[in-house]
């Protein structure tokens, strides 16, 4: 029996031996791991080329390869490899909302990673981006918000004073009325670019029911009425540049941040990315938060990057290790230094040096404000609800519609509303 | 000859070209009348080719000017000031020389693939007879119809599965399964070939190949000329397939690398209208010397029924 | 019936098939390696809801139910669209018809026009769209510019939503460089010998045109009515860069509430079940011309 209990003792230990020297193996070999991102104005090819690089030759276990998207492009390259279920990246930007299902649910990581802890995020980004049906499914990569930008030479030319950032719309709206100059071919301000974003909200109009059940008492409520009889008023001011004007060369809304650079829009809806371009082309600008109503929440339209783990990866861990550093305040101090970023981590966001100019310490207030949670991709059915109440956003930019004939066109798009909520909640969930 | 000659430089001194001959000869002898016929054809053509030219003079144009400029008003053509750095800082921002290399491939190997199998699949669709051929016939067509988008995930499926992500395989492999907008085209032109063609062939021994590319291609030289210049086209302009198939950045095409200098929040359109500039050179470049093989086949041979 | 002329088939015929067979080959395994498959997939999914991230779940019918009964974006869609092809495809024949005589004649200098006339067909995507939103802007546009010299108040072209229609027809017209490039390729297959008899027999330029051109040219016209029909029904890429479908619908075309269900509002199992019908619908089109094709196209050949 002696003889087999030495043999068993042997066996195991040559099992385990073999094991321990597979392992070792198996660590240096290092875990290749596929990270898309695209360009932009905050990182640009070579920044995030030397991150990688950064990375790489910092890690032997994990090596990242980039695979850099255009990104008018981005969208239908993930859908498509996500709705095939294949050749996803382990690593990448799930900015859709409709993709997080896909994303890792990355709670377990963080709470055994002493690297990585919630509190070190802008709460508001962390809760509005990254949280989802009580998961944890990326973490979010740098700062962005919409906000007036103002041109402060057509201001003085103009001789009329700043906008105060405790303006109302209907200041905007005066304001847009002395600015402009016909002749010239001169705007005061631009128009919102779709109804129920910041403004809207500001003036306390929603589009539906919290609970995604009816339009009704919420589409044409009083304060959408309103909102909408102020769209109306600006687009009377005959100060605003018409859609025509604004997307000659501008598709994809790009025409506002072209006139504003061409000094022929003195206000315009911006946001981080167009105040680099500004800066870069020497402008003379200020920034307010878009206006609101006294004693009504402001709201902002704020959004970060959601830089998350595919849930099919086949390497969660090195996945995890190449993401916390991307989007964890190494990558994001990085970015920032070498890039243009705008980090979504207080503590690097103190070292900005953007934080120092009068237009970066307004931005950083614009960050402070409610942020309207269903920005354009939030809620895929707001869109759908959007889709079908089009119309009075038409007729109104068209010029084709009394002002008193506003609530009753309202009262009359309800049903279609309805039915469209109903459509897209019994299909996405609300 | 010696009626072509007298007829001035008006016309196409091309020997054999009896159909020039037959058009010439009906204005021939009403000299002021044929004189303003051809003045006033060469006034319509001028005035749509300015029409034409305009989108090109403007492209140029913006490329030439500074980002405020494009949008200043009142709008000039001509810029203060022409900024021919915009291009060299087109090239610089991204290997575009490269991207257009990489097309280059891409092209070569499409026109191969459809050299190969057009005419092929046409003749039998045009020529032979064989049951199904009809319904056949019509699925290719069908084909045609089905909005391309609702393909994209399916098919990526089948690449990925097949280990062909990443590879320019999936860009070039359908052009070898030939194009069912060129099989069409190719199948109506051989149809407008008389059969007498193939039968003068056939008695003579020559088998159902020989006569395909004996007889019947070296007439479809027009055709084929279209299938290289739209091949070359489609390919150069395709967006969605590379930007669906490949990761390497140096392994992209012209298109996708066109699609970079538009940002997430604005565009530099000068370097845009650059960078788009210079990449349709290479397609109107070719066209310019594809576009005589157009004109040719069996009315230029003056064949005799 | 195929089977039984197959057994009784003389030799001869029963080698033409195998060699039809052969000659088909390419195309048939392209079709059943890389077309049948998306496409039964895509069939399949018609009867499901799909936001493509999570499995699809079968639902029957109820997309081709809610398509026909309750959704006033198809029935508007397809009027749009079903409106773009009556009036883009006749002026897209024509002028590339047009276009292509034109071209033609053999006249010093034709090269450059050729070459000039394809310009349009070449660009494509983003930037052709920038470039006719430049010229029709009703202020400051090339077109509303020279209308106005000649005493014309121009319309507001895309941003009218009368004007908005015959606008993106116009852009479609304007390429017709490229299908006047096939319409060359078909005249050059017109026997010259015709045209000497047709001058024997004292026909001027007017009756050999139709006499000869046009009627040997219908091979190449059935052609091209087959495929811009099925491109002015797939007609998209304006519609997505410049009108998005506005104003107030009037460009909303079929493939843009397509592209919408699919990949904007996550509901491929309809975006699917639209594509079908759209291939129906072209298809009964295409199979309709092609009926009426024996009255009107002539082939040499046959």
């Amino acid at each position: 029996m002696r003889i087999y209990g030495r043999m068993a003792a042997l066996a195991l230990l040559s099992v385990a031996l073999l094991t321990v020297t597979s392992l070792g193996v198996l660590a240096q070999e290092p875990v290749t791991i596929e990270w898309w991102t695209v360009a932009s104005e905050e990182f640009d090819e070579e920044v995030q080329r030397a991150l990688v690089e950064k990375f790489n030759s910092e890690h032997t276990d994990v090596q990242v390869n980039m695979t850099l998207l255009p990104s008018s492009g981005y969208d239908e390259r993930m859908q498509t490899t996500l709705g095939a279920g294949q050749g996803a990246p382990d690593v990448a930007l799930f900015w859709i909302t409709n993709w997080y299902p896909q994303a890792l649910d990355l709670t377990e990581l963080i709470e055994n990673d002493p690297d990585i802890d919630p509190d070190m995020y802008l709460p508001g980004f962390w809760n509005t981006r990254v949280v989802w049906e009580d998961k944890i499914i990326g973490l979010p990569l740098g700062v962005g918000a919409n906000f007036v930008m103002y041109n402060k030479d057509m201001f003085d030319a103009a001789g009329v004073e700043y906008p105060d950032p405790d303006w109302t719309p209907e200041d905007y709206n005066r304001l847009v009325a002395e600015l402009a100059n016909a002749e010239q071919r001169v705007w005061g301000g631009d128009r919102p670019r779709g109804p129920y974003r910041a403004i809207w909200y500001n003036m306390g109009a929603r589009l539906y029911a919290d609970d995604s059940s009816t339009t009704e008492g919420y589409l044409n409520s009083p304060e959408s009425v309103a909102a909408y009889q102020w769209l109306w008023d600006l687009v009377n001011t005959n100060g605003t540049p018409t859609p025509a004007d604004l997307e000659v060369l501008g598709t994809e809304g790009t025409g506002p941040v072209d006139l504003f650079l061409a000094d022929r829009l003195a206000m315009a809806t911006l946001n981080q990315g167009h105040m680099l371009n500004a800066m870069a082309e020497g402008k003379n600008f200020g920034i307010v938060p878009e206006p609101h109503i006294p004693g009504n929440t402001r709201h902002v339209n704020a959004w970060s990057l959601t830089a998350s783990i595919w849930a099919g990866t086949e390497h969660p861990e090195a996945a995890w290790k190449w993401l916390k550093y991307w989007a964890g305040p190494e990558g994001q101090r990085f970015l920032m230094e070498n890039g243009n970023l705008i980090p979504s981590i207080p503590s690097v966001l103190e070292e900005w040096e953007g934080a120092e100019t009068e237009y970066g310490q307004a931005f950083l207030d614009v960050l402070e404000l409610e942020q309207v949670a269903a920005w354009d991709n939030e809620h895929p059915c707001k869109a759908t609800v959007l889709r079908a109440v089009e119309d009075i956003w038409d007729l109104i930019n068209l010029n084709q519609i009394a002002r008193e004939d506003i609530p009753a066109t309202l009262d009359g798009l309800v049903p279609a509303a309805d039915a469209a909520l109903q459509e897209c909640v019994g299909r996405l969930g609300g | 000859m010696s009626q072509s000659k007298d007829l001035g430089p008006l016309i196409a001194a091309e020997a054999g070209d009896s159909r020039n001959r037959a058009i010439t000869s009906a204005i021939n002898g009403v000299t002021a009348r044929r004189w303003l016929g051809y003045g006033a054809v060469y006034v319509v053509l001028t005035a749509i080719a300015i029409v034409f030219m305009i989108p090109l003079l403007w492209m140029f144009a913006t490329s030439l000017k500074s980002r405020s400029e494009i949008f200043a008003w009142p709008p000039s053509w001509i810029p203060e000031q022409p900024l021919w750095s915009n291009y060299a800082m087109a090239f610089e921002k991204y290997p575009l020389a490269r991207f257009m290399m990489n097309t280059s491939v891409l092209v070569i190997f499409n026109i191969i693939g459809e050299l190969l199998a057009v005419p092929l699949i046409a003749y039998g669709f045009a020529r032979l007879n064989f049951p199904f051929k009809r319904v056949l016939f019509i699925l290719m067509l069908s084909t045609m119809m089905i909005p391309g988008q609702i393909k994209l995930i399916p098919l990526y499926s089948i690449y990925s599965r097949l280990g062909l992500v990443n590879t320019y395989v999936p860009l070039v492999l359908p052009a070898f399964f030939g194009n069912p907008f060129f099989i069409f085209l190719m199948v109506q032109y051989i149809r407008t070939i008389p059969r007498d063609l193939d039968e003068a062939a056939r008695i003579d021994g020559a088998g159902t190949w020989t006569i395909l590319y004996r007889i019947i291609l070296p007439l479809c030289k027009p055709v084929l000329a279209v299938m290289i210049v739209f091949t070359f086209l489609w390919v150069w302009n395709d967006f969605l397939q590379p930007l669906i198939y490949l990761n390497d950045f140096y392994s992209y095409p012209i298109s996708v690398g066109l699609a970079f200098f538009r940002g997430r929040y604005s565009v530099e359109w000068n370097l845009f209208m650059a960078a788009t500039l210079v990449s349709i050179l290479p397609v109107l470049v070719l066209y310019f010397f594809a576009q005589r093989h157009l004109i040719g086949g069996i009315a230029s041979l003056g064949l005799k029924g | 019936m195929a089977t039984a002329t197959w057994r009784t088939a003389k030799p001869q015929a029963r080698r033409e098939a195998i060699e039809g067979y052969i000659s088909l080959l390419p195309w048939m395994i392209g079709f059943v390696g890389f077309t049948a498959i998306p496409l039964a997939a895509s069939v399949y999914l018609g009867f499901t809801q799909w936001n493509i991230i999570e499995p699809p779940q079968w639902i029957g019918l109820d997309n081709y139910v809610r398509m026909f009964t309750r959704d006033p974006l198809f029935w508007q869609a397809l009027k749009v669209t079903l409106g773009f092809v009556a009036l883009s495809l006749p002026l897209k024949l024509v002028f590339g018809l047009g276009l292509a005589l034109l071209l033609n004649l053999k006249i010093p200098g034709m090269n450059f026009f050729r070459t000039v006339f394809y310009i349009p067909a070449v660009i494509s995507g983003v930037a052709v769209s920038l470039m006719w939103m430049w010229l029709l802007q009703p202020d400051t546009g090339v077109v509303n510019t020279m209308l106005y010299f000649l005493g014309i108040q121009g319309p507001n072209w895309f941003w009218d939503p009368n004007w908005a229609l015959p606008s993106v027809a116009m852009m479609s017209v304007w390429k017709v460089g490229g299908s006047a490039v096939i319409y060359l390729a078909g005249l050059q297959n017109i026997p010259a010998h015709l045209y000497e008899a047709a001058q024997i027999d004292g026909a001027g330029r007017w009756a050999r045109f139709w006499r000869i051109t046009l009627p040997l040219l219908t091979p190449t016209l059935f052609f091209q009515l087959i495929i811009e029909m099925i491109d002015s029904f797939k007609v998209f890429t304006e519609a997505f860069v410049i009108t998005q479908g506005g104003p107030l619908k009037a460009t909303y075309f079929y493939l843009l509430y397509f592209y919408e269900e699919a990949f904007q509002n996550f509901n491929m199992g309809y975006a699917s079940a639209l594509a079908l019908v759209l291939t129906i619908i072209i298809l009964l089109a295409t199979v309709f011309v092609n009926y009426t094709s024996k009255r009107w196209v002539f082939y040499e050949s046959e």
